[in-house]
């Protein structure tokens, strides 16, 4: 190979590398997490800035102006990059994550983008404005010659291990327990909250890892080319990344590698050869209008891209493990349920206003332990809205709410499924690109893969527990006889499996408190029963149960004591024997 | 002072500019439910237009009628094209802002391939018209304003007054509803986009003769301020917007003075930010940027 070829190969391999890493960590957070971060360049920007400057001699006063130039040794720049693109993540994400709807969170980091480059490119004593950052030293020059070809095979070599370990790390966080709860959390925020997962901590955290990803690939980048200017990260760039991942496979850890080498390598390496036709510029405006015709022909004719995201199938029951007992946890002993202890779920006056609109006014109930307490009353009573702010996805205008004696009127929904209230909701929830399989397990409180630092140390430190979380949800499954949708996407099922489904993920937060609405809507009757007769091994079992139900029969078998309300307030309660017998309820609900 | 007062008569001219602009990308996202991204892009676009026949020896007050048919024209078209199919498919919110990007990018380089990168400005008198000390309009700056004002009567007069006003709010307010009460909601939408695509093409005008030289580079910049608008009076809230446009214009001028012009934009991205800090609805709306939206 002569020189010039090595040369061209090696080019080619880092900026394949770096944009590789990049769409990986987009990966994670649009692919996975379902966030879209239309201000990533900005911190691959930052990593490459940061590594410049920490390798950089100080500037004296010749043609550039810039902050630091501390000539730090190889890797100190590298990691310094990967630090800032990560610490940036955290004031950005505050504002942007918090609160915001998505759509207004990707706006909002497309105008960051924007106006980032417009400051750095106006504030020249910075980083030298507009001009940009040269004379970048390589990584490790004064300690080898840096210009050999060796040494380009060195920084191809850097380059490919850099991306090995995030390829490694990024792998290891899809297929975790952890990558599991970020999937839900794309699915379905509202009920990925239910299920307590905080959705804030786990947007910066990818937020964050997203960040430090596109930091080192910013500073592998930097070291290489040497150069570093405001045009080189305008914020199409990052629409180029997301065009690979649309390409690639969005959700696929591979996808997101073929996607790099499709679009942004193989595609500007395809135009070089293009001859130079019409005015300079308009090779690369029609480029950039492939690009965005590439984005919308992928989304209408393959919108899971070249390659898909994996199904996960789960393994055949491996040695049997030892017997278990389905535990709730904690779960109240029959005895201690016969003694009617304090009530589990209270509410004190509660109230919700919507614009003088009192959905809900003043009510007070109590749920006990060993009991399914049932919810009816017209439509607009006002008992989804009650349920809502029992299970805290809905603040209450006024009044307190008492779970386990502890006021968590202030507590989000997350706080109080992770102190063992679960819930369903009357439409259906599930979380259709995971199968039922996933829907349960994702559930599960406490799995030692759920988190970030549990999920890199790799399925040796999660599987043990995992197969025995597999063998419960089987044991679900075979109870609701649903063993057979184990592997089938939730949002390929039927509305009443769905149901099933949102049942099963509830018990497998092993609640202490379970509120239902509605949960025989929709069900086909030989279901209706594998429902009530699970239901009342649950209330044997000391289970607190909460149930909004059209269907009086159901109320009648299962429920006692029944509480009707209307027009936001309760209009009666006792058992449904009693309540038929009054006139006004009678009146209100159970005739009309 | 006096520096001040010139960036008040400044502030005008740039309330008015962005009024229309963005009352026009609000009422797209309230009635349609699009984020329209390219908004920016189909404005410059008119610019241009009118450019070439301001170029060509036109008034560039016929420029402007011209600039305002061809983005209502652009508007429809891409919305039935691009963005009516995904929506019948329930593409999520966010996957619609992901298409629309795609829209603008396609838009501003197919414009870039035909007129080029460079910075051109329209021929029109600069005659001032009305002065006190250092406030002064040029005639072309009076002209825009009484545009911008007659733009904002007319649409409020179209949502209060007019049937077809009516089916707009109401076909913002449930799609699926006001189908249901015989409200031909694929027409409404037709008109949406076109009455919003004219006043955006009407906006990309005023705000070229208002910039004095543009390029096709200016789309971007020009989103930026008109979300910063729309954003600040609540998404979706055309009379919102009209105040946002108001705070924005007068902000943005004021500090230019007292700051580098430069900074314009980013005072605007500062405003957007504590916005969505301190008030992400908006001041004039109870949800706008707030709750889960897939």
């Amino acid at each position: 190979m002569s020189s010039g070829q090595v040369y061209y190969l090696t080019t080619l391999l880092v900026y394949a590398g770096v944009d590789a890493m990049a769409c990986i960590a987009l990966n994670l957070q649009f692919g996975i997490s379902g966030l879209v971060n239309f201000g990533f360049i900005v911190f691959q920007a930052a990593g490459a800035y940061t590594a410049a400057v920490l390798s950089m001699p100080p500037a004296n006063g010749g043609f550039q102006q810039y902050i630091l130039g501390l000539r730090l040794p190889f890797p100190l720049p590298w990691l310094g990059g990967a630090a800032v693109g990560g610490l940036l993540a955290v004031p950005v994400g505050l504002v942007v994550l918090r609160r915001l709807r998505s759509d207004y969170q990707a706006i909002a980091l497309l105008v960051l983008s924007v106006i980032a480059n417009t400051v750095i490119t106006n504030a020249r004593g910075f980083l030298n404005g507009a001009a940009g950052l040269s004379l970048v030293p390589p990584p490790l020059s004064g300690v080898v010659n840096t210009e050999t070809v060796w040494y380009q095979w060195l920084y191809a070599g850097l380059t490919a291990l850099g991306c090995a370990i995030v390829y490694v790390a990024a792998g290891r966080i899809i297929n975790s327990p952890y990558g599991r709860t970020l999937r839900a959390m794309r699915e379905r925020e509202l009920a990925a909250a239910a299920l307590g997962k905080n959705l804030v901590t786990l947007k910066m955290t990818m937020f964050v890892v997203g960040g430090v990803i596109a930091g080192l690939s910013g500073a592998i980048l930097v070291g290489f080319i040497g150069v570093w200017a405001p045009a080189t990260w305008l914020y199409p760039e990052t629409i180029v990344l997301f065009a690979a991942l649309i390409v690639g496979g969005r959700g696929n850890n591979l996808g997101a590698v073929l996607g790099a080498l499709l679009v942004p390598v193989g595609f500007e390496e395809a135009t070089r050869f293009i001859p130079a036709v019409g005015p300079p510029g308009l090779i690369p405006a029609l480029q950039w209008v492939a690009i965005g015709l590439l984005i919308i022909a992928f989304l209408w004719y393959r919108p899971q891209g070249t390659m898909a995201e994996p199904r996960r199938v789960f393994g055949g029951p491996g040695p049997a493990p030892p017997a278990r007992p389905r535990q709730h946890h904690e779960a109240v002993a029959p005895a201690a349920a016969a003694d009617r202890g304090p009530p589990l779920l209270r509410t004190e006056e509660v109230e919700r206003w919507f614009e003088g609109l009192r959905a809900v006014d003043g009510v007070s109930i109590a749920v006990e332990a060993g009991r399914i307490t049932g919810l009816i009353g017209p439509n607009g009573a006002g008992k989804s809205t009650l349920l809502a702010m029992l299970a805290g996805t809905l603040q209450p205008s006024a009044g307190r709410i008492f779970l386990d004696g502890r006021d968590v009127t202030r507590l989000p929904a997350y706080q109080r499924a992770q102190r063992g209230l679960a819930r369903t909701f009357q439409l259906s929830s599930e979380f259709a690109h995971l199968t039922v399989m996933e829907n349960l397990l994702v559930a599960v409180p406490r799995q030692p893969g759920d988190s970030l630092f549990g999920a890199l140390r790799g399925k040796s430190f999660w599987g043990e527990d995992e197969r025995v979380l597999v063998e419960d949800a089987r044991e679900l499954l075979a109870r609701f006889r649903m063993s057979a949708a184990e592997s089938a996407y939730a949002g390929d099922l039927s509305g009443g499996q769905k149901r099933l489904v949102e049942i099963m993920r509830a018990l497998m937060l092993r609640p202490r408190v379970l509120l239902l609405d509605e949960p025989m809507a929709g069900v086909h009757s030989s279901v209706v029963e594998e429902i009530a007769s699970s239901l009342e091994t649950l209330r044997r079992e000391g289970l607190a149960i909460l149930m909004v139900e059209h269907e009086l029969s159901m109320v009648d078998r299962l429920c006692d004591p029944v509480i009707v309300m209307a027009q936001g307030k309760i209009i009666g309660r006792g058992s449904m024997s009693s309540l038929r017998r009054q006139r006004e309820i009678v009146d209100a609900y159970l005739v009309g | 002072m006096s520096i001040y007062l010139a960036a008040l008569g400044f502030g005008l001219v740039s309330t008015a500019v962005i009024a229309i602009a963005a009352v026009g990308f609000t009422m797209q996202f309230g009635i349609t439910n699009m984020i329209n991204l390219a908004y920016g892009e189909v404005m410059i676009a008119a610019a241009f237009l009118a450019y070439g026949l301001n170029h060509a020896g036109l008034s560039i007050w016929i420029g402007l009628v011209f600039a305002a048919l061809f983005g209502a024209a652009v508007s429809v078209v891409v919305n039935r094209a691009l963005y009516a199919p995904f929506q019948r498919r329930g593409a999520s919110p966010i996957g619609m802002v992901i298409i629309s990007l795609a829209a603008a990018l396609i838009l501003a380089n197919v414009l870039l391939a035909v007129v080029g990168p460079d910075n051109v400005s329209y021929t029109v008198s600069d005659a001032a018209a009305v002065s006190a000390g250092s406030f002064i309009l040029t005639s072309v700056q009076v002209v825009i304003i009484v545009v911008a004002v007659a733009a904002m009567v007319a649409i409020h007069a179209l949502l209060t007054f007019t049937r077809l006003g009516k089916a707009m709010r109401a076909t913002a307010a449930n799609a699926a509803l006001a189908r249901n009460c015989g409200i031909p909601t694929g027409r409404i939408m037709d008109i949406v986009w076109m009455i919003t695509g004219g006043l955006c093409g009407v906006a990309g005008t005023v705000a070229a003769i208002d910039s004095g030289s543009f390029a096709v580079g200016n789309g971007a910049s020009y989103l930026i301020v008109i979300l910063a608008a729309a954003v600040l009076g609540g998404a979706g809230q055309p009379y919102g917007a009209m105040v946002g446009a108001a705070l924005i214009g007068e902000i943005t001028e004021l500090s230019a003075a007292a700051l580098s012009p430069e900074y314009k934009a980013v005072i605007a991205f500062g405003i957007l930010v504590l916005v969505m800090i301190v008030r992400p609805q908006g001041l004039f709306s109870k949800t706008g940027a707030l709750g889960a939206a897939g």
